[in-house]
């Protein structure tokens, strides 16, 4: 026996034309016909993808901002720079507000975004219900702009090619792990198909304990 | 051919963060679903954009005219504004560089800033546009905002990593809290702005898509 399913629709967020929903198949994009606004990204095994990369990001984190990043040589003078140190030198020199503005963008954000995938779609894949996971999944949604890796690595393109013509310059482990970092963040904002996320959310919050 | 109606007109309104459609009925409570408050619109749009752009605007002259940040070597100062330290960068003969920097320092924040100026013009007169392409340059300012912070990162790596006394150093300059407040506030008068006003106004919205792109709606 086939239930039939209810009419649904939704609308796009970006000019409100009242829509259909396409039945996506893993890999297809949805585009709004009135705006072009994309829609959704089927992504194929979204839940565990974003569980797997959440994971990865988790770990990797901890070597992008503990090992040194970048180390410079100049007439003698050596130096290493971690994450921190720069949010450190600003806020030494009295710009808190600079200080504060980069260690979200770059570290705190970054962070609590992956935490908040790693819960979200942990709950997701095992099932279990969770009152707070609707405020997770919102959070995360705000956050999700916040956090700005991929920009911060053309800061550190830039300022080494500012610094290469005046000292000598060694990449850090820590590097390494940034960029690692970043490219498993990226590939986790792709994965998490928010649609999905949303329609499990709520079904999970339906379901009879 | 298949028309496309605003939700808002069928009285139905879209939960901003999880997209959920509410009856209109239901807006004194929350959205079923997630439990954000429910909205038809982002509630004053217009004025907070506006707000946000007309700060935007009055930091947006101490963030080009002080100095950035100042480099010191063997206890020599020079101060460099945002187009000077692009200059020096042209000197050094790092012209792609200078071009990056160009474009994400003086460029975006300037467009950022000019191009909200138009949709929020293009709304509070309630031109006739091709909506399409102001949604897309709404969509363009929106995502380009946050790459304005590369200066502001720059600046954090280069003051922690030279650091060398009377030798070299590099200080940061009173313009970089003002650039940094430029940045922060456009990316608020972006979020702030809600696109779907443009569509609200749009009396023929379907007859010009009809024309410039028949594939696109027929069904």
């Amino acid at each position: 026996m086939r239930a039939r399913p209810k009419l649904q629709l939704e609308a796009c967020p970006e000019c409100d034309a009242l829509l259909r929903p396409a039945a996506l198949v893993d890999g297809d994009k949805a585009h709004c016909p009135r705006c072009g606004f994309l829609l959704q990204r089927a992504q194929k095994n979204s839940i565990e993808r974003s569980l797997a990369l959440s994971v990865a990001g988790l770990l990797l984190f901890v070597p992008a901002n503990c090992l040194p990043l970048v180390g410079i040589k100049f007439l003698g003078n050596a130096k290493d720079g971690i994450l921190l140190s720069g949010v450190a030198a600003l806020y030494g020199e009295g710009m808190w507000a600079v200080a504060t503005l980069v260690f979200l963008s770059s570290m705190l954000f970054p962070l609590v975004n992956i935490l908040l995938s790693l819960a979200i779609s942990l709950h997701l894949y095992l099932n279990r219900p969770n009152r707070y996971l609707r405020h997770w999944m919102r959070w995360l949604q705000h956050l999700d702009e916040w956090a700005m890796l991929e920009v911060y690595t053309l800061g550190i393109i830039v300022a080494c090619v500012k610094l290469s013509s005046m000292a000598d310059l060694h990449f850090g482990l820590g590097l390494y792990a940034f960029v690692g970092l970043l490219l498993v963040t990226v590939a986790l904002a792709a994965s998490l198909d928010r649609t999905l996320f949303w329609q499990r959310i709520d079904a999970l919050r339906r379901k009879p304990a | 051919m298949k028309r496309l109606p605003g939700a808002l007109r069928q009285g139905l309104i879209r939960c901003h963060d999880c997209g959920a459609l509410a009856k209109q009925e239901t807006v004194p409570h929350p959205c079923p679903v997630c439990g954000s408050p429910l909205q038809a619109r982002i509630p004053d749009s217009l004025t907070r954009t506006m707000a946000f752009l007309l700060s935007g605007y009055a930091l947006y002259v101490p963030a080009n005219l002080f100095p950035i940040m100042t480099v010191t070597r063997f206890g020599v100062g020079e101060p460099h504004t945002i187009l000077g330290g692009i200059l020096a960068l042209i000197d050094g003969e790092m012209l792609p560089i200078a071009i990056l920097v160009f474009i994400a320092s003086i460029l975006v924040p300037l467009l950022k800033l000019l191009g909200l100026t138009l949709l929020w013009l293009c709304v509070f007169y309630r031109w006739q546009v091709n909506a399409r392409r102001w949604t897309l340059m709404y969509r363009m300012i929106a995502f380009v905002g946050r790459w304005s912070m590369l200066d502001i990162f720059m600046i954090s790596i280069l003051i922690s990593l030279v650091d060398l006394g009377g030798v070299a150093q590099v200080l940061a300059g009173p313009a970089a809290t003002a650039f940094a407040a430029v940045v922060v506030i456009t990316l608020f008068a972006a979020k702030s702005f809600d696109p779907r006003l443009i569509w609200d106004h749009q009396t023929h919205d379907e007859r010009r898509i009809r024309l410039r792109n028949p594939r696109r709606l027929a069904e």
